[in-house]
């Protein structure tokens, strides 16, 4: 009996201790992310506070490495969606919500001892200790090369482990307004300074360069290449040949949209010249006056009859070019003009 | 004297003839062109949205316009329904039921459905005229005609026009143009008649297509535009302001639009532009009245507060919810990334994705590359209506960037501006330069020079029109005699060109007839002799449900099927095309994705009968279900997280894959048991193995595949269409459902006991 009371006793006490461990370690974690939103873990915060039952809450540890010597250039940009999280985490969820989850970051510069401890030798990772999770046990990863590791992801990530649903607020980016405002108060400020020569906003040629160079961005398929970020070119992996065009017609590579609005910009310009070439024509029965308001055709001092010759050469050469190059897209297609 | 009057006159005679007959030949042409699906197979309603508008239209004739009004379907959306009079754009169906009724008041009796497969050819008819009247005002009738032509067969239009596919698009892009051409003739006059004109081709617009908005937005863009330029006249303001009470007014009374006009974000930039410009007729008004010092303080102050005051009120308005705020589908024009993220319902859909320059070259091939040019003279040569079509083509172009459907708002423009530069070129070059006079004899020589191409009459008639047009137009101007370019070089430019056109005419009837003639209800291919099969496997299917199950029976479905099922097979469906409810669908999608169980469960839910799958393993037909797989799976994940996880269907190293490597969820979902069941007993061919998918092209993961709570219904010849029924379980409570063991070997104890309870019950 007696040896038997100081062990219940011990017992007791124990279950006291770690009942108190448990609380202790909460109010820790939360003193610890009361300035600022994830722990820093080292190697005996890192025992107590994740790998020791019993706990209650669940911890989201990124492992990490910043020091500018590790060569990890993504690692800073998953910091800072993770720290997006849990900033957010911190102030927007509810009072109960932050006692279930924590946000922790092991960085390998600080606490080498826990990678090898957990068999890590990449980073960034992102590891969810469960709330059960037992010491030995491999907790739950989230797959960056899948679902990417922007705040919005990881959001996600943390609401299917641990149901605690985190409203993610993004400060707001001021690049964007910031260049915006830039570049209007230097387009105003442009305009400012030639307040007295405002004739260029009227010039009709620079506003038809203008247009004619959204056409020709659009119709070679820039905005598809802004949303679906092709490569550049592709190399043929057995003959190490590169090849510009792509071989089907739902894919496109940015260097044959180049290619394809050159020529589309090349067969206007053969058109403008073969109508240059019978404006000039005419305007020279009418003393000049036209080519005063005109001054592109003041360009072509080449006689007409070149001109027009030229014109029709770009129009004919680039559109066969460019009927040519479709057809190496579209398989089957019959029409050719000039080159097969 | 009298003389050179009548002939002018009778010159005028004669290019009224031609143009007459020109756009004549260009309705033909636009209309025959068109007729492939016809020709190759029947007069059927194409594919998806066609077969809920022919549903809507027939129900109409039959019931009346007032009953289709107020007409709730019952049969769609199970067991929500919908309210069809006010979610529809009731444009098509009344246009239609017109035509309809005058040919019965003439006795001439033809079914509802041969009225809307050949509506939409009909209406190119119609556009190209439009777009005549419209090049018209911008330019010269030459160009109009060009543009005429052009429009009539461009692929960009054809491939929402041709027989069969009756869908909104086919008289939206009419409407369209007629009321940019009333806009712009109004413009020109400043008359209150072709203001109120432009506006009731305007509610025409909006009672036939949700891309009315475009307008509302364009025309007032047209209107700052010119203000900002200068170009702010009288005319402006009473062709604008008219248009502009009358246009909301009257689009106000489509059911479907309703309040919208006063209501939403996309209509608020007419009603700034209508603010605005009553301040600048105020400020032209007051400028000779008062002293410059009075002005500046009055207008310069004066405008910075209102301005001011217009932006915080229509953001309190916005925060109050009296103003709805941009929708997500206008975001996504803007912001590419939007809707893949917030809403994969749009993203999902094909017709959204971005446009590659192929499908440009495709849908425009010359006139893309000449649009630019007539785009250029358009700005060289800038007026107020000019400034119109700028605005239109660049705006455009920049929409069809974004996605492919919007090609088709974009093709009208390109016609109209390449019929200018064309018209431009062949203006000065087909004038023939040693005889000033005697314009039609030359002609007519002309004429039969080009009479050896008779593959292409509109190409023909549009060289003819210019030379006749040239001397009314040109002639009288230029001198003449001592331009630069010799004959030779002209004749030789104006034969290529005229190639080119040629090469036009072509290509846009090798596209109409090889990629937008297909009915996609009706699938062909061809054998190695180049014999033509017909697979006639939906209509089979659809046919089947109609004769062999019961008049109330739920057909569950993807949301693709819907309208077909409805409209084909008449019975009800639980989602369909019209995706309003994403709730819905993401739990058809769940059911899909769900091992046999679960979807029983939500099967039972919804009262589903039979289940209908699209499987193109057999034959290798690639748009089947399996393939739009991840799109359900996808669905029921933004509704179900907890349930439907995207990446339990991936195999082990993330492909998706329903073949050797496919995961376990994957093998015993509901969508691969239906889709594979039995096929593993199946060869496709004398040298594969059997379960051979040729869709996807390997042999699928699991072959032995038994069914416990759905049997098999029916399954077409192509196995392209299979379709389920839902077993009604017998009803045991000492057996729960969920413990019927499925594997062999638990099965047979599972059997053991229930027979030793048999006996010793017995």
């Amino acid at each position: 009996m007696r040896t038997l009371l100081p062990l219940l006793l011990a017992l007791f006490a124990i279950c006291l201790a770690q009942q108190q461990t448990l609380d202790e370690k909460v109010q820790n974690l939360a003193d610890l992310t009361a300035r600022q939103s994830i722990v820093k873990f080292n190697m005996d915060k890192w025992k107590n506070l994740v790998r020791m039952q019993p706990r209650n809450y669940s911890m989201i540890v990124m492992f990490t490495a910043l020091s500018p010597g590790v060569n990890c250039p993504i690692c800073k940009p998953a910091y800072d969606e993770f720290m997006i999280v849990a900033n957010s985490h911190r102030y927007t969820s509810s009072e109960s919500d932050r006692k279930k989850v924590f946000f922790g970051i092991v960085d390998y510069e600080d606490a080498p001892q826990i990678f090898q401890q957990m068999n890590l030798n990449t980073a960034p990772i992102l590891y969810h200790f469960g709330a059960k999770l037992s010491a030995k046990k491999r907790p739950e990863q989230m797959d960056f090369q899948r679902q990417g590791f922007d705040a919005d992801a990881i959001g996600r990530f943390v609401q299917d482990q641990t149901e605690v649903h985190i409203r993610v607020i993004r400060p707001p980016n001021y690049t964007a307004p910031v260049v915006i405002a830039l570049f209007v108060s230097l387009l105003l400020g442009m305009l400012y300074v030639k307040r007295n020569s405002l004739d260029f906003l009227f010039n009709r040629t620079m506003w038809g360069f203008v247009c004619m160079a959204i056409t020709f961005i659009f119709m070679s398929g820039q905005m598809w290449n802004h949303i679906r970020g092709p490569p550049f070119m592709i190399t043929n992996p057995n003959t190490k040949e590169p090849s510009f065009i792509h071989g089907s017609t739902q894919f496109q590579l940015i260097a044959e949209t180049y290619i394809v609005g050159i020529l589309y910009a090349l067969v206007a310009v053969g058109f403008i010249c073969v109508n240059e070439a019978a404006d000039q024509a005419n305007g020279k029965d009418k003393k000049n006056q036209q080519k005063k308001a005109n001054p592109l055709s003041s360009l072509f001092s080449i006689p007409a009859n070149t001109l027009a010759i030229v014109g029709l050469v770009f129009i004919c050469v680039f559109f066969s070019f460019l009927l040519s190059v479709f057809r190496s897209k579209y398989r089957g297609y019959p029409y050719s003009f000039l080159f097969s | 004297m009298t003389s050179i009057t009548a002939s002018r006159s009778s010159q005028l005679g004669a290019t009224t003839l031609l143009t007459i007959v020109i756009l004549a030949l260009a309705w033909f042409v636009g209309f025959a062109s068109r007729l492939f699906a016809i020709v190759r197979f029947e007069s059927i309603i194409h594919e998806f949205d066609p077969w809920f508008n022919y549903r809507a239209t027939h129900h109409m004739v039959q019931h009346g316009f007032y009953k289709f009004l107020n007409w709730f379907d019952e049969r769609a959306w199970y067991p929500l329904g919908r309210i069809v009079g006010g979610t529809v754009y009731p444009g098509l169906m009344v246009t239609s039921g017109l035509i309809h009724w005058i040919l019965d008041s003439l006795n001439f009796h033809v079914h509802i459905r041969e009225v809307c497969v050949f509506l939409a050819p009909t209406f190119s008819g119609l556009t190209a005229i439009a777009t005549y009247l419209l090049t018209k005002e911008l330019w010269s009738p030459g160009a109009g005609l060009f543009a005429a032509c052009f429009i009539a067969i461009s692929p960009g239009y054809t491939s929402r026009s041709v027989a069969g596919s009756y869908d909104n698009e086919g008289i939206a892009i009419f409407a369209l143009q007629f009321t940019y051409y009333l806009w712009v003739k109004s413009l020109k006059t400043g008359s209150i008649m072709w203001a109120s004109l432009c506006a009731l081709s305007y509610f025409y617009m909006v009672s036939a297509w949700g891309g009315y908005v475009f307008i509302i937005n364009l025309i007032p863009l047209h209107a700052l535009a010119l203000i900002v330029m200068g170009r702010y006249s009288s005319r402006l303001f009473v062709s604008y302001t008219s248009f502009y009470c009358l246009a909301t007014i009257l689009s106000m009374q489509v059911p479907f639009v309703g309040f919208q006009p006063v209501r939403t974000s996309e209509h608020m930039p007419a009603f700034g532009v209508f603010g605005l410009l009553q301040i600048v007729a105020l400020m032209h008004y007051a400028r000779n009245r008062i002293t410059r010092q009075q002005f500046m303080t009055l207008f310069v102050g004066g405008l910075t507060i209102l301005g001011g005051l217009a932006v915080v009120v229509y953001f309190a308005l916005v925060w109050g919810g009296y103003v709805a705020p941009f929708s997500g589908r206008f975001y996504s024009l803007w912001d590419t990334g939007y809707a893949k993220i917030h809403i994969p319902i749009i993203a999902s859909v094909s017709e959204h994705q971005p446009t590659t320059w192929v499908s440009f070259f495709f849908d425009l091939h010359i006139t893309a590359a000449v649009f630019p040019v007539g785009l250029w003279y358009c700005i060289k040569k800038v007026n107020d209506e000019r400034v119109f079509i700028i605005l239109y083509a660049v705006s455009a172009v920049y929409f069809a960037g974004v996605m492919v459907r919007l090609m088709l708002t974009l093709t009208p423009a390109v016609c109209v501006l390449a019929g200018i530069g064309f018209s431009y070129t062949f203006e000065k070059y087909l004038k023939d330069e040693e005889t000033k006079e005697r314009s039609s004899a030359q002609s007519t020589n002309t004429k039969d020079e080009k009479l050896y191409d008779k593959a292409a009459k509109n190409v023909k008639s549009r060289v003819l029109f210019d030379n006749v047009s040239c001397p009314v137009s040109v002639c009288n101007a230029a001198d003449g005699e001592e331009t630069a370019v010799s004959g030779n070089v002209r004749t030789v430019i104006s034969i290529i060109l005229v190639i080119f056109l040629l090469m036009f005419v072509v290509h846009a009837t090798y596209v109409t007839s090889n990629a937008y003639s297909h009915p996609s209800v009706v699938l062909q291919s061809s054998t190695s002799n180049g014999d033509r099969i017909i697979m006639d496997d939906f209509r089979e299917a659809y046919h089947w449900l109609r004769e062999n199950t019961a008049d109330d029976a739920r057909i569950m479905s993807w949301w693709d099927y819907g309208y077909q099922i409805a409209g084909m097979a008449n019975r009800t469906t639980l989602v369909d095309n019209n995706t309003w409810n994403n709730s819905h669908i993401a739990l058809v999608g769940k059911a899909m994705s769900s091992n046999e169980s679960a979807a029983y469960e939500i099967m039972t839910e919804l009262d589903v009968d039979y289940i209908l799958v699209i499987f193109g393993g057999v034959i290798g037909y690639s748009g089947d279900d399996i393939n739009k797989f991840l799109w359900m799976v996808r669905i029921a994940q933004g509704e179900h997280p907890k349930d439907i996880r995207e990446e339990n269907y991936f195999t082990a190293s993330g492909e998706y894959s329903t073949g050797a490597g496919a995961s376990e969820t994957m093998l015993n979902c509901l969508m691969y048991k239906m889709s594979y069941y039995r096929f593993g007993e199946t060869r496709v061919g004398y040298n594969q193995a059997g379960g051979f998918d040729r869709t996807r092209g390997y042999v699928i993961g699991k072959k032995d595949i038994t069914l416990e709570y759905i049997e098999e219904a029916y399954t077409t010849e192509n196995w392209l269409v299979r379709i389920y029924k839902r077993k009604k379980l017998p009803n045991r409570p000492t057996v729960k459902e969920a413990t019927i063991p499925i594997k062999g070997k638990k099965a047979a104890q599972g059997k053991n006991k229930k027979g030793v309870i048999r006996t010793a019950k017995a």
